[in-house]
């Protein structure tokens, strides 16, 4: 017995000391640098939605974990914040919105008015789709279809004229699945936010 | 393992010419396909790979003693990821930008081949002052290839070579360069210029 244990050192003894220090080192440098990482994080999320409501002054989570089916069973939370004005009224509403694109998930901010009728427009959060096509959903040209839409379930045609602002969206030529991702993204997101925000009586 | 198989100066010529990871022993083709459609990506990656095979070359070369060989490759591993993680943290908390461009490229530098190839063929058998020496040149030398690589494709991918343009106006940009296509025709038209330099110079 003591001689298996003694064995089992002498062989393992450096691995488990080496293991022991790189996790300190790593402990120490997560603690050190972690709350920097968690602000960077907020302060993207900010500026992505105080580009989206450009009146507002701050925002505040009304509606934490709220769950959307976002298709194929899968449910995802998300946190909605208020926009509040310079003069303390209502701006409109922001969430951060998921879904599957071309190469990798994407991830948006959404932006509606105070009333929730009006899309503000949508930022990307994250999003891996390819360089020169599916990555043109960050572009002015499929953004600004969206600033202005009726909150309602949005269509995507692969031709029509991308000045009208209504509820079909002219889809980025070459890049079909990209833009069909981000109109998905807003059908499954709109409706269910806006529901939990009906029944909070945040919205009429 | 024996000790002193080479010297600093062999170091320094094997990262920087003779051995260079890049373009003479195609390794870490990974980052350099996928991170060079600009020069302030590249650079990050390139200084994020020097700074943890520095790190893995030091801590490797200090025990190399201690090793057993059955635990050598989990020992590299352990190593390497630890600073790694740490390199990924350091950009998250004080370059996010980068970060967020370079996406899961740097976790993936754990499984960089040339940080483990010089754990084991250098850092293993060499001391402390040779394997750091080693670490630098040929961080040095992956990190200049990724940067004129990437240079290349910045330039005419987009016109310009560290978001300052530097081609005439109304030219048209080359889509493909942002592209894989573009990464792999300008590794190669590299990788031949190394070939025929060193063939010319052998004749």
């Amino acid at each position: 017995m003591f001689k298996a244990i003694r064995h089992y050192v002498q062989q393992s003894w450096l691995l488990l000391v080496s293991a022991f220090v790189f996790g300190l080192l790593l402990a120490l440098a997560n603690t050190a640098w972690s709350p920097r990482v968690q602000q960077n994080k907020k302060d993207k999320l900010n500026g992505l939605m105080k580009s989206l409501i450009t009146d507002a002054n701050r925002f505040e989570i009304v509606c934490e974990d709220v769950q959307v089916d976002i298709g194929r069973g899968k449910i995802v939370k998300t946190d909605v914040y208020k926009a509040v004005g310079a003069d303390g009224n209502d701006a409109g509403f922001c969430f951060r919105a998921e879904g599957m694109g071309f190469a990798d998930k994407i991830e948006l901010v959404i932006g509606v008015d105070a009333a929730f009728e009006r899309i503000a427009g949508y930022s990307v959060l994250a999003s891996n789709e390819t360089p020169g096509f599916g990555d043109r959903i960050k572009g002015d040209y499929f953004r600004r279809q969206f600033a202005g839409a009726p909150v309602m379930k949005l269509g995507l045609s692969k031709s029509g004229d991308a000045c009208k602002i209504d509820n079909e969206v002219i889809a980025i030529s070459g890049a079909t699945v990209s833009s069909t991702a981000v109109v998905n993204v807003f059908n499954n997101y709109l409706e269910q936010v806006k529901e939990r925000l009906k029944q909070k009586g945040l919205v009429r | 393992m024996a000790d002193r198989t080479m010297t600093a100066l062999d170091a320094v010529k094997g990262g920087l010419w003779t051995e260079l990871p890049v373009l003479r022993l195609l390794l870490g083709m990974c980052p350099t396909l996928a991170v060079t459609t600009a020069v302030k990506p590249a650079l990050t990656m390139g200084l994020s790979v020097l700074f943890v095979l520095f790190c893995s070359n030091i801590v490797v070369s200090f025990m190399r003693k201690l090793l057993k060989p059955h635990l050598r490759i989990l020992m590299f591993t352990l190593t390497i990821a630890t600073f790694v993680t740490i390199a990924d943290l350091f950009l998250r908390a004080f370059v996010p930008r980068m970060s967020e461009m370079l996406g899961p490229y740097v976790p993936l530098i754990i499984v960089n081949c040339i940080i483990i190839a010089r754990a084991e063929a250098c850092a293993s058998k060499n001391g402390i002052f040779v394997s750091a020496v080693d670490a630098i040149s040929m961080g040095i030398g992956f990190t200049v290839v990724l940067c004129i690589l990437a240079a290349v494709r910045e330039m005419l991918a987009v016109g310009t070579v560290w978001d300052i343009p530097v081609l005439w106006k109304g030219f048209v940009p080359w889509a493909a360069m942002r592209m894989p296509v573009g990464a792999f025709i300008t590794l190669g038209l590299m990788i031949g210029l190394v070939n025929f330099m060193t063939k010319t110079k052998a004749n």
